[in-house]
């Protein structure tokens, strides 16, 4: 029993954690297949929105899930601004390298995580709210039940919101103009312009909604989780690798991903050791570079087309 | 007339200056810390310290009859520099006696300097074993070693807690396998069986899965080694699966701070950790220290603040007791030595293949209605320990 109580609370919290990994790896992979970049600063636009909902909650006592409503508009017009005033110029320069605007993106990552650090110090940062470790518990529905789950009510509210913002996604990509556009541009590029798609305007609106689904993100971990300058690293590893774990640039892709790679790490952590979470992660990312060089997302395109 | 008067009152005044300064002789103390650097922090704690011990002393007549005034060299944190540094007090400003310095690389340099030179040298917070292992005659080291941190924990667990079982948690670092490696020695020797030791990579979201492993194994006492962010998060998802163990406990560092009463909450609620000071301990001399300390600087002092207090009125005991100022005359002061400092007991001993080491009873605080409190031992408690503790589902 008690084995079984071990794996079920194990795989809840990779189910609550791999949720919240799919939210951060779907902007990355969105914005990989639209504009062929890998945004290495990804991460570190999670941080940004993380010190905008920390402040909020400092100084004026926002929650920070209200705070999701103030840093994703936020990181939306940093996003355009961005696109427009610094990677579109940076595409248009000639280079032996393919992929200035990568650099770029190392190099805005650098820019943000040392501004922070000299902005708000290198100290760590919380927001004790007061539901912080609140759950509920499978014995007070069930007063019989041989073993004790527990669900974590931030994470939970955390994995419902990040759910329902995925749902926003999908109806936006597939019901409006828009969203049309932007998937239009990331399957055929030239077709896309051929067809009288504005790529420019695309790319601007990809960057940006690519950055409020990191922003949402950074909200939705503030209150599990906690905040320093350097945060940013961490979370675009695991972004990349949930997007070549899902097939680059695939956004379907990146939810299985995200959810097998939380699944995964919560497995490694109780059956081999926490200590090997790191080094399973990227054995996880070779293997799936290796023996399925599409991702999961090769899978899903084989399964529709034998339908 | 007036400006008569004028000149008068600046003569007068100018007399009182020299006059004050003339009738009393300056004893001027060079201290090697760390005042730029990663650990500048920690030197700048120090520096404070030091400076309040140095004003309350000389408000007191100073030492001697004189007037004591510290000269701060900024080691860098370098023990290279820290060993130029003492170098030339010892050998250009014949300074009787030194003391300072912060890490424990430093202290270890500056300690192979004095004992080459023969001038007693005071280790304030060094906790390396080494320093007072290697039969220096001239060295004395005031703060307990490393491996006597846990000694007031262990005998907390002994005497009250009693129990059979541990699961030792920590961080994958230095500071935490080693902590974690001290801890299995230590519970070993108490007999206690270690159920589970388990490490983690700093900076991880989710501690639920080893978590519930730890659950699984059911052990009395769960021993954490992390720092502040972590080890809230580690109490915030033990009371969210309700692991009910007799004792959480703290391997200091992220434990003994406020900020961890901060971000854990209610989930920090009666959690136990071993520390080496805390500014409500019933020491004479402590709370006094802490509190003109947080007056003048907003928070309370570290232990390391506290240290430094108590070294500046160690020195200032030994050189009042000392025969002469000479090396030797000096060294037997020290070993004499016997009194009760801010810091807690001081009295130097050779036992257990250290020389000239200070052991004194490390103490347990408990986190007590949101406040860190003194629970250990028992006759420098600033309260009574509350145990046995509630389970989760009991509490509110």
């Amino acid at each position: 029993m008690a084995q079984l109580e071990l794996f079920l609370q194990t795989l809840i919290s990779g189910f609550l954690l791999g949720g919240l990994y799919a939210l951060i790896a779907l902007g990355m992979a969105l914005i990989m297949g639209v504009m062929r970049v890998i945004n290495l600063a990804h991460g570190d636009f999670m941080m940004i929105a993380m010190y905008i909902a920390y402040w909020m909650f400092t100084l004026f006592g926002i929650d920070p899930y209200i705070s999701v409503f103030i840093a994703a508009p936020a990181l939306f017009l940093f996003g355009l601004f961005i696109q427009k005033y610094l990677l579109t110029p940076v595409m248009k320069v000639e280079s032996i390298l393919p992929h200035n605007q990568v650099i770029l993106t190392v190099g805005l990552a650098m820019v943000f995580s040392n501004l922070a650090t000299v902005l708000f110090t290198g100290n760590y940062r919380s927001t004790p709210v007061n539901y912080a470790s609140s759950a509920w518990y499978l014995t007070d529905y069930w007063k019989n039940s041989p073993i004790e789950l527990s669900l974590s009510m931030p994470w939970t509210i955390s994995f419902i919101i990040a759910a329902i913002i995925t749902v926003g996604l999908w109806i936006f990509l597939t019901k409006t103009d828009t969203g049309k556009s932007i998937r239009a541009t990331s399957q055929d590029l030239d077709a896309a312009l051929l067809m009288g798609v504005n790529v420019n305007w695309v790319r601007m609106v990809t960057l940006g909604i690519g950055l409020v689904l990191v922003a949402c993100a950074g909200c939705l971990f503030l209150p599990i989780y906690y905040l320093y300058p350097a945060l940013g690293k961490q979370f675009t590893n695991v972004g990349f690798v949930i997007a070549v774990i899902g097939g680059m640039g695939s956004t379907d892709g990146a939810l299985i991903g995200g959810l097998i790679l939380g699944i995964f790490e919560s497995l490694t952590a109780t059956y081999i050791g926490m200590g090997w979470a790191p080094a399973g992660r990227f054995a996880i990312f070779v293997a799936a570079l290796v023996f399925l060089p599409g991702g999961v997302a090769s899978i899903i395109k084989k399964w529709r087309l034998g339908k | 007339m007036k400006r008569f008067s004028g000149i008068v009152v600046c003569i007068f005044v100018l007399g009182l200056f020299t006059s004050h300064l003339l009738a009393q002789d300056v004893l001027k103390l060079g201290i090697p810390l760390p005042l730029t650097g990663t650990n500048a922090k920690f030197g700048e704690i120090e520096k404070k310290s030091y400076e309040i011990a140095m004003e309350e002393i000389n408000a007191k007549g100073g030492i001697k009859g004189k007037r004591v005034v510290l000269e701060f060299e900024d080691s860098q944190g370098k023990p290279e520099i820290s060993r130029s540094i003492v170098e030339r007090l010892i050998d250009v400003k014949k300074q009787p006696v030194i003391f300072g310095e912060y890490s424990s690389s430093s202290s270890k340099a500056v300690a192979a300097v004095a004992e080459e030179r023969k001038v007693p040298y005071l280790v304030v917070t060094g906790a390396t074993d080494d320093i007072t292992q290697q039969k220096y005659k001239y060295v004395f080291r005031m703060n307990p070693t490393n491996a006597y941190y846990a000694t007031g924990f262990m005998s907390f667990l002994k005497e009250v807690v009693k129990p059979k079982t541990i699961a030792i948690l920590y961080e994958s670092s230095d500071f935490g396998t080693s902590g974690a490696e001290d801890m299995v020695k230590q519970a070993q020797k108490a007999g206690m069986k270690v159920l589970v030791k388990e490490q983690y990579e700093k900076g991880a979201v989710d501690f639920k899965p080893i978590l519930s492993k730890v659950k699984a194994a059911r052990p009395d006492v769960i021993y954490m080694v992390s720092y502040v962010m972590d080890a809230a998060l580690l109490m915030r998802q033990i009371k969210e699966l309700r692991i009910d163990a007799n004792l959480y406990a703290g391997g200091a560092a992220g434990f003994a701070i406020p900020e961890f009463i901060q971000n854990a909450k209610e989930a920090s609620d009666l959690v136990v950790t071993a520390t080496l000071w805390s500014p409500q301990v019933a020491y004479p001399g402590a709370r006094e220290y802490a509190e003109k300390y947080k007056k003048l600087f907003k928070n309370y002092p570290s232990y390391h603040g506290a240290e430094a207090y108590s070294a500046l009125y160690l020195i200032k005991d030994v050189l009042e007791r000392a025969k002469s100022w000479k090396s030797d005359d000096i060294r037997t002061a020290f070993k004499a030595t016997n009194m009760m400092t801010a810091f807690g007991p001081v009295k130097f001993e050779d036992k257990e293949g250290y020389t000239n080491q200070n052991f004194m009873d490390t103490l347990v605080m408990q986190v007590i209605s949101g406040k860190h409190e003194t629970i250990w031992p028992a006759k420098y408690a600033s309260t009574k320990y509350v145990y046995p503790i509630p389970k989760w589902r009991d509490r509110k």
